[in-house]
């Protein structure tokens, strides 16, 4: 009785609710006013609403000192908004309710974005509008083109001329406390070994730093980084991040190296280290915070991490004024003949980008936008400010910096409020070099980086013998399918479940083969190989040597259907 | 007879002088307990935030700045999100306690021929959760979004504070309805003149639930209103400020999207939210004291019975 | 025949009858008996109708998108023209191989949270209560829950650094006392986890969740307290015997609420402090759910598993409703 009436009461439900729904879809379709006039060739101003997946401070374009420039040039300005919370949901209910901002960056939902039909084709409009944008992405267009024909979002960081590779490591590498290399009289380091015996020498003759116990090696896999920790055999083995797969330089063919000898052998080393007590065992549990406490105490002497990925402890370190307590990036590798290849190959991330949505008025207008901000005059504005301002050119026609330049620049603050923080990323720009040579990015100019070291900066850079920190790297090969980790895989499909159910098998196996005794660490390998081969890693495989294949042949859109 | 009592009376003493000196020892370390995250929250807050990432930072800021706070407050936003937020924490409050104190004194009635029916049919709703879709749909429909009534109509009645009245209003004696209704008082007289007034405590308390969940919200702007400064609150606010933080962290992919020339001026994301937390609970935590005044024993029951 | 109109005597018959309630107030005496009555209440309509509409609409209504949990849903398009998916959504979500873990440690986790807090939070208001200084009962009252309004981030924060293996204060202490030789790695030992939740649920939550007990206390007739003393009960007793009985109903309504959420074991603090070691023992529906749910798109299984959490609630809900009317409690509805 009771359950029937429940029932009753359930269908009626579904049944308002379909109805709701069936009315909704109709009276749908550009509810929203961005431009008030429709006029053909308006010049009155226009604000659009543009929408990043990303984190960022809300702005107005024409707050910042670049946007009213823009603006002048024409009469377009933006309401950025970023996002806050989480990206899938606030997608989700944009797409559900058709309620598009003009523009969206979908910051790893474009996929979602032009299955619903939220973009519109930008072909024709880039053709007549975007003479700059066509020539400045020029090779690149083919790769974000769709299997339809249509490009429907452009992504950032077209490189153009020449690569520039960083002046300091913000990428992977090994790092080391610079006051060992200091003690042993600046020792070149190349190999996994040369390394571990050169910290665990320094560990054994200095049980404390400062009073507080000194850590070896640690490292930090907290939350969704455990491939902070099981990327390194990888890099070790001479390759660059490409993701959870290695590319054969020969074959392109792509195998997974969290189960191959690579891993194997980097895990037993650590398991040796641990069974000696140079291994910190929190590196499994701490938290991003505590670990950054560590680095900053100045008592850790080496691990892996991305640069980019511990930049507060880096200036925690650089506020005490103990150059030898901060950090060096090695190159290191398994053996003396493998070539290091941390540095990034450049890297056209085909597959996240900006695109302009359905309830757009006047599309054209933000093209032009585009078009005009990525002339390299603008883009000039947007990297390095205004000549004489911001930056200067010596008599070789090379910009730089001046101390007070650099000191002007830096604020946070500053960045904001010149717009250089707004426009540098998530909207279209180019990568490399200008077409008189100079960096694109002040931070890949060399002559910017150098007058940025300190006088305990050159204090290492001279007993190695280089200008630069990144010099001690080799150079990227050329990689043409890089990064294999842009491959499009839908959100949800196999090889989507297959990277999340491969990164928790890593996680829960990993601290148990390091932190085994070693007379069991065979065992426990096994234990995990065995787990790992029963996911589908055969498809997964398949499905990357298949995309890099597809890249060579010039179809970077292939994807799992 | 009498050096009996006196005995008991002493032995009394005795006991209650333990129990006294027990309780107020464990309220001291309760206390510490309980004060120790919010000072080590204030300590960070007003700490140099390159310093706080050395950790080890207890009650007392070792590098004293008030930065962390300048930039949580450069938002010119603050203050009009800040009036959003009374807004609609005073609405909100108001308007659903009202709410529900009216539906729980409707189901505290034994006779009422529906008790049982509104009842179950409020509480099943606290464990089935159309999920996040559906819910926008609706709203949309309703044509919710883009309004400040998003932030006060779906979420009227919470169901756990309609039954905790509807507990209190059972739990009041019925002689004192029965009394009213043979001075001919009908139901309308009976909740406001009698229910309400009694159930100050609960309505209090609720009051004090219900503003603590508005003030705290902003998932609601963030998927209705997140386009609309004008409709932005304080926690929406800080959440932006606290999403632009995020320096370090974050994927791999989007790695080379962040700084332009080598460092930049420091805020973490851990002093930010240290700031953020005290600016949002301090005026929360204030508002308590003056509820507190309402919880003063048997102040209703004894003056109606009296 | 006369039926009872007096609500008194409605209520008396309650009392001693129980569960007859239903049928007094069911029409049992047909359509007609049933609009007399809503004539008789229609103040009491008037309060509660509107509500009672507004709670369709807003609550009910959208539970026609629980239809998604059986599609494969992309949310571009409107729900009939979905891929229907059948079962699959359920089938994920029951196959995966850790999914009797995964309901292990959410039940032990819920019930851990559930059993903690109920004792810490009574036991907290009862001691509160029992301070005889009124400014320095609402002084602690107001420190106890401010704990509550620090985000789950900061919380988590906080207890790992307590936790620590080299200055964290449980060790420093525990190492202090000879209770252990050697720091223990609290968060890398699964067996710790559900503790190290409790607990820290607790030290967030005690203050805010004893305010509605405290509130409880002032509904309880000061008499009985003045009687027992001139009885000569002690401290202990009063508290017995009339403090607990007298918030007693409000406990057990809240603890048959509270039941009803057996698979909300919590998400933020698992999340915060799971790590690669302890994850064995950490992850809950919650987290699965967010893992190959929100984080892949896929709306339908997180729909499917919030259908699957309705039904198990309704069944905690009802059962623990149906005992505590057997015990003679204080019911829900």
């Amino acid at each position: 009785m009771k359950v029937k009436k429940l029932s009753l009461l359930f269908m009626l439900m579904v049944a308002l609710m379909w109805f709701f729904v069936a009315c909704g879809d109709a009276d749908e379709e550009t509810t929203t006013d961005n431009g008030e006039d429709s006029g053909e060739t308006s010049d009155e101003n226009v604000t659009y609403h543009y929408f990043i997946g990303g984190s960022g401070r809300d702005v107005h374009t024409n707050e910042t000192v670049i946007g009213e420039i823009f603006e002048e040039q024409t009469g377009v300005n933006f309401q950025v908004e970023y996002l806050v919370g989480d990206l899938n949901e606030r997608i989700g209910v944009m797409l559900a309710g058709g309620t598009y901002p003009d523009v969206v960056v979908g910051a790893g939902t474009e996929d979602m974005l032009v299955d619903a039909g939220a973009f519109i084709p930008l072909n024709d409009l880039l053709e007549e509008h975007g003479p700059n944008i066509l020539e400045m992405y020029g090779e690149y267009l083919d790769r974000f083109t769709y299997p339809d024909g249509n490009i429907y979002y452009i992504p950032f960081g077209a490189e153009i001329n020449e690569y520039q590779p960083m002046a300091n490591i913000d990428q992977g590498a090994f790092w080391i406390q610079r006051g060992v290399l200091k003690e042993y009289d600046y020792p070149e380091v190349k190999t996994l070994d040369e390394y571990f015996d050169l910290i665990t020498r320094y560990a054994d003759e200095n049980p404390e730093i400062d009073g507080m116990t000194t850590v070896p090696f640690t490292g930090i896999g907290h939350d969704t980084n455990f491939f902070r920790i099981s990327n390194a055999p990888n890099h070790l083995a001479g390759y660059p991040n490409d993701g959870g797969i290695m590319i054969d330089m020969e074959t392109h063919e792509a195998s997974v190296y969290a189960d191959s000898e690579h891993a194997k052998r980097y895990l037993e080393k650590l398991n040796e280290l641990n069974a000696e007590g140079y291994l910190d065992q929190e590196m499994f549990v701490m938290n991003n915070d505590d670990y950054l406490a560590k680095l900053s105490s100045g008592r850790v002497l080496g691990f892996f991490d991305y640069g980019w990925a511990f930049g507060d402890a880096r200036n925690a370190l650089q506020e005490a004024n103990d150059p030898d307590k901060e950090f060096m990036a090695l190159p290191i590798v398994f053996d003396e003949d493998i070539k290091d290849q941390y540095i990034d190959p450049p890297a056209f991330v085909q597959n996240r980008g900006t695109g302009i949505t359905v309830n757009a008025e006047n599309p054209e207008r933000i093209i032009q936008y585009w078009d005009n901000m990525v002339k390299e005059e603008n883009q000039r504005l947007i990297m390095w400010g205004i000549e004489g301002e911001h930056y200067e050119v010596n008599d070789e026609g090379r910009y730089y910096r001046t101390e007070e330049q650099i000191e002007l620049v830096r604020p946070q603050s500053f960045q904001e409020e010149f717009g250089m923080t707004t426009f540098s990323w998530d909207w279209p720009r180019i990568n490399g070099t200008f077409s008189d040579g100079n960096s694109i990015e002040p931070r890949r100019q060399p002559e910017v980086a150098t007058l940025e070291y300190r006088e305990g900066d050159r204090e290492y850079l001279d007993a190695y013998g280089i200008d630069t920190f990144s010099e001690i790297f080799s150079l990227p090969d050329d990689r043409p399918w890089y990064p294999a980790w842009s491959a499009n895989i839908a959100p949800g499909s196999d090889a989507d479940i297959f990277e999340e159910n491969s990164d928790q098998l890593l996680k829960r196996h990993y601290p148990r083969i390091v932190l085994a005794d070693p007379s069991s660490f065979e065992a426990e390998w096994d234990t995990f190989v065995e787990a790992y081969r029963s996911l589908n890693v055969d498809a997964y495989e398949e499905f990357f040597t298949r995309t890099v294949e597809e890249r060579l042949n010039g179809n970077w859109q292939f994807g799992e259907e | 007879m009498s050096l009996l009592r006196r005995l008991a009376g002493k032995r009394r003493g005795i006991d209650d002088l333990i129990f006294d000196s027990v309780n107020i020892l464990l309220m001291l370390i309760l206390v510490v307990v309980m004060l120790y995250p919010m000072l080590n929250t204030l300590a960070i807050s007003l700490n140099d935030a390159t310093d706080t990432v050395r950790g080890g930072l207890h009650i007392l800021p070792r590098s004293f700045t008030t930065h962390n706070y300048t930039h949580v407050f450069n938002e010119a936003q603050v203050i009009r999100a800040g009036i959003t937020s009374v807004l609609r924490t005073v609405v909100g409050t108001g308007l659903g306690v009202f709410a529900s104190a009216m539906v729980a004194y409707t189901i505290s009635r034994p006779h009422f021929i529906l008790k049982r029916f509104t009842t179950l049919a409020f509480v099943l709703t606290m464990y089935m959760n159309a999920g996040l879709i559906p819910t926008y749909l609706l709203n949309r429909e309703l044509g919710l979004i883009g309004s400040f009534w998003v932030y006060i109509l779906p979420t009227l009645i919470g169901v756990f504070n309609l039954i905790v009245i509807r507990s209190f209003i059972e739990g009041l004696p019925e002689t004192i309805f029965e009394s009213a209704r043979m001075d001919g008082a009908g139901e309308f007289v009976q909740f406001f003149k009698i229910a309400l007034p009694l159930a100050v405590p609960v309505i209090a308390t609720v009051s004090l639930f219900v503003a603590v969940g508005q003030w705290n919200q902003w998932f609601d702007v963030f998927i209705y209103n997140s386009s609309i400064p004008e409709l932005s609150t304080l926690q929406y606010e800080l959440m932006k400020v606290l999403q632009s933080t995020n320096t370090s962290g974050g994927g791999a992919a989007d790695s080379f999207a962040d700084s332009l020339g080598g460092q930049v001026e420091m805020v973490t994301p851990q002093s930010v939210r240290a700031a953020m937390t005290v600016v949002v609970s301090v005026p929360i935590i204030m508002v308590y004291p003056f509820l507190q005044k309402y919880f003063v024993k048997g102040l209703t029951l004894g003056g109606v019975k009296g | 025949m006369a039926q009872p109109v007096n609500p008194i005597e409605v209520k008396e018959r309650i009392k001693y009858k129980g569960k007859h309630k239903v049928n007094l107030q069911r029409p049992k005496k047909g359509p007609k008996y049933f609009f007399r009555k809503c004539k008789e209440q229609k103040e009491l309509l008037w309060m509660s109708v509107p509500f009672l509409i507004w709670l369709f609409i807003f609550k009910y209504l959208p539970l026609g998108g629980w239809v998604m949990a059986f599609q494969n849903f992309r949310p571009a398009r409107g729900f009939l023209d979905q891929e229907w998916a059948g079962f699959d959504n359920f089938r994920f979500l029951f196959g995966s191989e850790r999914f009797l873990e995964i309901m292990r440690n959410t039940l032990a986790m819920s019930i851990i949270n559930l059993v903690l807090g109920f004792v810490t939070a009574v036991t907290l208001a009862v001691l509160l209560n029992e301070l005889r200084n009124i400014t320095f009962k609402r002084v602690v009252q107001t420190i106890s829950y401010m704990p509550h309004f620090l985000s789950w981030v900061v919380v988590a924060g906080l207890v790992s650094t307590a936790l620590s293996m080299d200055d964290g204060i449980i060790n420093t202490v525990l190492l202090n006392l000879g209770i252990i030789d050697t720091p223990v790695m609290w968060l890398g030992v699964g067996h710790y986890f559900w503790g190290i939740i409790g607990a820290s649920d607790v030290w967030k939550s005690v203050g805010w969740n004893s305010i509605i007990y405290l509130a409880a206390m002032t509904m309880i007739d000061q008499e009985q307290y003045e009687a027992a003393e001139i009885d000569g009960a002690s401290r202990m007793q009063r508290i017995w015997y009339i403090t607990l009985p007298g918030i007693k109903p409000v406990v057990v309504i809240l603890l048959i609420m509270n039941i009803g959420y057996i698979l909300e074991s919590g998400f933020e603090a698992q999340y915060l402090l799971m790590n690669s070691m302890n994850m064995d023992f950490a992850e809950n529906l919650d987290i699965y759910v967010l893992r190959y749910g929100i984080s892949m798109a896929n709306f339908s299984l997180a729909t499917a598993a919030g259908m699957f959490k309705t039904i198990i609630s309704f069944i905690f809900l009802f059962g623990a409703n149906k005992i505590a009317e057997k015990l003679g409690e204080a019911r829900l509805f």
